[in-house]
């Protein structure tokens, strides 16, 4: 536009200049012209002038010889007609001399003045007419007539001789006038016409100059244009002006292209150019934020945090076939011309790069996150096991929670922090990879590393812990959802309401399940497998709150595989009840009594008891006995058998059964808790089992 | 679950409210997971969060705290009112800058302020509070977070 | 935005300050360094500061937004059309886009977040004032 501009005025000058040199050209013409006429009807006026001089000479010279004519009595008739013919001569042209304006009107008046007093003396001698002699025989003499016309004669000639020079005087001075009026008029042509050579070499001279200048402006003007051009190709931002209409001006940098993935920008509106990009609210608060900027109220350096396009998020080709998201951020300024703002100038710059750095830790979270299902695959260890590992490592985080309350202000006091912390993470750690949790371990792990991170600093703050508090926060929640799944699949799939006894059975204190909940989430976990088994049954619970906190995870365990089993396996179905003439409704009785030295926990159902065949047939078809083996096994040693690892006939994965949960387990449990497991049988009558536990002090459990 | 840059917001909102008002940073002590009761001071400003996250943030402090704070603002106002509109307006700026960071869909209810040991802490079930202890001259504070 | 140089005696800038906390409020009042600013009264809601608009004619509001009974949009929409020469800077954490644009559009001249310190209140006071 600038460019542009200063090309106009150049050409304006240009003309000017050729005008303003015709006009002196013609100036100077036209008045060479006039002076040059002028000089022509000098120089011709200067001959007659010069002419006329002559006249009072020859008119004086011809009275005189008139006279002397007279005297000598010769002929005067020639003399007499030359002097008439100088007389009309020297009329006609002083005549013409005086009608010419030019002359200085003052010296033409004393010539004519001087010329008209010859005229009462010449007209007696010019009008005479006759023979002035008178002839006698002997001698001739003037005759009466010819002494008068010579006494006119001789007056005239005296006249003459006393004005000729007067007049000659006067007549030179009105030449000499002449003269010196053509000679100025001369110089005057000369001055002029030196004027115009000057002026036109000036013009020309300016003409060159401009041209030069233009040629060399010109070229200034390439190399910016071409430097603007290099500037906007090379630079990342993209940049562009918007006008009043929100449309993007003529020029804009390359990166633009890559930015949004297409180039017809020039003319484009701002709002075509969003418009796949952003939510349409964003959109509109971002008009509306650039419609601020044309308004004269708002502020540009007070509304820089308000920007809604400040980080953009936008979906574009990555250039392999693919989407990719980027991050844009949009920054806008006023151009101000004369007028106000003329356009606002839009920057945009790619700052994926930056976001996605601060988004690393989320997306590392939500891979770990992932890891929750991964660790369902591998939950194949021992249910009961896992229970106590669970229960564990909740007293054992509860423990660095612990150390972490620790008030703490300055670097030795977090410091202190540390040795403990690696204790007890790294104990954890240790039991997890034992059990085979490796979602656990890993996260422990990563706990234990940032621990030992912090062991390397010099100056700890309560900033540093901020990461540790998440972290343990996070294991926690993987630690519930682990005990939350577990529970899920071994027992609980059935049950929504179960499942709520679960969260409610895994609160952040170690081993605090409460005897209540655990009522309720067997009882509604026995109409759940009524209903899905088509079984009838009731589930009778008596002393459960006796049970020290220390055992009941455990014993929430065994009894739900328990009562699986008994509603899965023990319990008939109805038809088959009323064939062997049982009352209708199944009965599963649960009693938890104190002895004196120790626990008991009685587990009954009136259902098709235990065959010793069928256990012997089952544990020879899983390869746990050869038929020899079996054939010669008691019906006590067969009833054994469902103690046995492997032996569980929920080994398969079924829907009912769930996977790893066989009555093997419960007895590990309770071995694991120091106490004894038995079952008595009458087929077609009951199962019982019976579990004997140590006595145990309340205030010892952790 | 809570993630390190938003904890982190609600922390340097803190102790960057003690720098800007008071020309004196606070520190921050350290932090761990809230059991049982919370722990509460003399005032307590609270705020619901709800929208892309549920729950609440609160900052409760201990008067002797507030009242060198003001001291620091230059306040000669210590009455009870005035402590109560400054833990208000300590929460109130927090979450403001929380909202700014992150994005929109973050609501962020007006201040209700506490005084005395009971105020009512809304629970939010399955959030886990997040307890920053903000340390500031020789008095403590502290930044409760429980946030789903 | 006057250009006239300091010779001239100009009127002080009168400063009318709008928020829901004291706190702020004051301290809004204390930072501020002009000498020739003059705090000519403050308001703890908007029905309060348009009475307050009325009564003192003020060159310069602070205007917060989120505040009981009349919040800043409104506020600032009475405000623009009671005293159209008078400058708003809005004082406000709640900065999520849509509503700081809003309070622009209402006629808003510059916004500022929360917390701040004395030198960005003065730079942007000086912005709008002088």
């Amino acid at each position: 536009m600038q460019l542009s501009g200063i090309d106009r005025n150049r050409r304006l000058l240009t003309a000017a200049a050729g005008i303003v040199l015709a006009a002196v050209m013609s100036l100077v013409l036209i008045i060479g012209f006039r002076l040059a006429t002028q000089i022509r009807a000098g120089v011709a006026m200067l001959q007659q002038a010069s002419e006329l001089e002559t006249y009072p000479a020859v008119v004086a010279e011809q009275l005189t010889a008139l006279r002397q004519r007279l005297d000598t009595l010769e002929y005067t008739g020639r003399v007499h007609a030359e002097l008439a013919a100088s007389v009309s001569g020297f009329d006609r042209d002083f005549g013409a001399l005086e009608h010419q304006r030019t002359l200085d009107p003052a010296a033409v008046r004393a010539a004519t003045r001087l010329w008209r007093s010859y005229a009462p003396v010449l007209a007696p001698v010019l009008a005479y007419h006759g023979e002035p002699y008178s002839d006698t025989a002997t001698s001739s003499a003037l005759s009466r007539n010819g002494r008068v016309f010579y006494a006119h004669v001789r007056r005239a000639e005296l006249f003459a001789a006393g004005h000729t020079a007067a007049l000659h005087r006067e007549l030179a001075t009105v030449s000499g006038a002449l003269q010196a009026q053509t000679a100025s008029a001369a110089a005057r042509l000369r001055l002029l016409l030196s004027v115009g050579v000057l002026a036109v070499l000036l013009l020309g001279l300016a003409a060159a100059y401009l041209q030069l200048a233009r040629a060399r402006g010109e070229h200034a003007a390439r190399a910016a244009e071409e430097q603007t051009r290099d500037i906007l190709a090379t630079v990342r931002e993209g940049f562009f002006l918007l006008d009043a209409d929100y449309r993007i001006g003529a020029v804009w940098s390359q990166a633009l292209t890559h930015l949004f993935g297409r180039s017809d920008f020039a003319g484009l509106s701002f709002e075509e150019l969003l418009r796949d990009k952003v939510s349409p609210e964003t959109l509109n608060t971002a008009m509306k934020f650039i419609k601020l900027l044309w308004g004269d109220r708002a502020h540009e350096n007070l509304m820089k945090s308000i920007n809604p396009l400040g980080q953009l998020e936008v979906s574009m080709d990555s250039g392999r076939g693919g989407k990719e998201t980027r991050y844009l951020q949009f920054d806008f300024h006023r151009v101000m011309g004369p007028g106000g703002v003329k356009h606002v100038l839009c920057s945009v710059g790619d700052i994926t790069s930056t976001v996605l750095l601060t988004r690393e830790l989320h997306e590392a979270q939500e891979n770990a996150h992932a890891q929750v299902d991964m660790m369902l695959g591998m939950l194949h260890s021992d249910p009961l096991q896992l229970g106590a590992f669970l229960d564990g490592a909740a007293a054992s985080l509860k423990h660095v929670n612990a150390i972490l309350k620790e008030p703490a202000r300055h670097h030795g006091e977090f410091s202190k922090k540390l040795g403990g912390l690696t204790r007890e993470l790294h104990a954890l750690k240790g039991e997890a990879s034992a059990l085979n949790l490796m979602s656990i371990a890993q996260r422990v792990h990563h706990l234990e590393d940032m621990v030992a991170e912090l062991t390397s600093r010099s100056e700890l703050t309560g900033n540093d812990f901020l990461p540790l508090v998440l972290k343990l926060d996070e294991l926690l929640a993987h630690l519930r959802g682990v005990r939350e799944m577990t529970l899920r699949l071994t027992a609980l799939k059935e049950g929504p309401s179960a499942a709520g006894s679960a969260d409610s059975a895994a609160p952040s204190a170690a081993g605090a399940v409460g005897t209540g909940e655990l009522g309720t989430a067997l009882h509604s976990l026995a109409r759940k497998l009524a209903h899905d088994h088509g079984k009838d049954f009731q589930l009778t619970l008596n002393g459960l709150a006796e049970c020290p906190s220390a055992y009941l995870p455990t014993l929430k365990d065994c009894l739900i595989q328990m009562l699986r089993n008994a509603a899965v396996h023990g319990i008939e179905t109805d038809g088959v009840r009323r064939a062997g003439a049982k009352a209708g409704a199944g009965q599963v009785r649960v009693d938890f009594r104190r002895l004196q030295n120790g626990y008991e926990l009685l587990f009954e159902d009136d259902g098709a008891g235990l065959l010793p065949e069928t256990l012997k047939a089952a544990a020879v078809h899983k390869g746990i006995l050869s038929p020899e083996q079996a054939a010669s096994l008691d019906d006590r040693s067969a009833l054994g058998l469902i103690f046995k690892p492997g032996f569980s006939t929920s080994e398969q994965v079924t829907m009912d059964a769930g996977r790893g949960a066989g009555m093997d387990v419960v007895a590990k449990a309770v071995y694991g808790l120091g106490g004894k497991i038995g079952v008595s049988t009458h087929p077609g009558r009951f199962t019982r089992f019976k579990i004997a536990l140590p006595a145990i002090s309340e205030t010892a459990v952790a | 679950m809570l993630r390190e840059e938003e904890l982190k917001t609600f922390v340097d909102g803190t102790t960057r409210y003690f720098e800007v008002a008071a020309q004196q940073p606070a520190t921050i002590g350290s932090p761990y997971l809230l059991e049982g009761e919370p722990a509460i001071h003399d005032y307590t400003g609270i705020i619901n969060i709800s929208g892309k996250r549920e729950g609440v943030v609160y900052f409760t402090a201990p008067r002797a705290m507030l009242t060198v704070l003001l001291m620091k603002m230059q306040e000669s106002d210590f009455s009870h009112d005035s402590m109560r509109d400054l833990v208000g307006e300590v929460a109130n700026t927090i979450s403001g800058n929380a909202r700014r960071d992150f994005g929109h869909d973050f609501v962020i209810s007006v201040p209700s302020v506490f005084a005395g040991d009971k105020p009512q802490i809304p629970q939010q079930p399955g959030a886990r509070a997040f307890v920053i202890p903000i340390h500031w001259r020789s008095h403590s504070a502290k930044l409760v977070v429980s946030l789903t | 935005m006057s250009n006239a140089p300091d010779t001239v005696a100009r009127r002080p800038v009168r400063l009318l300050i709008v928020d829901d906390s004291n706190i702020v409020r004051r301290r809004i009042e204390r930072s501020q360094q002009f000498d020739d600013l003059q705090v000519v009264g403050t308001a703890a809601n908007g029905f309060e500061a348009l009475e307050l608009a009325r009564r003192t004619d003020p060159d310069l509001v602070t205007m917060d937004l989120t505040m009981p009974q009349m919040d800043g949009i409104e506020c600032i929409t009475q405000l623009v059309r009671l005293k159209p020469a008078v400058r708003i800077l809005v004082i406000s954490a709640l900065a999520d886009k849509a509503t700081a644009v809003e309070a622009m559009e209402r006629g808003a001249n510059g916004f500022l977040d929360k917390p701040f310190t004395d030198r960005q209140l003065n730079e942007a006071i000086a912005e709008l004032m002088y």
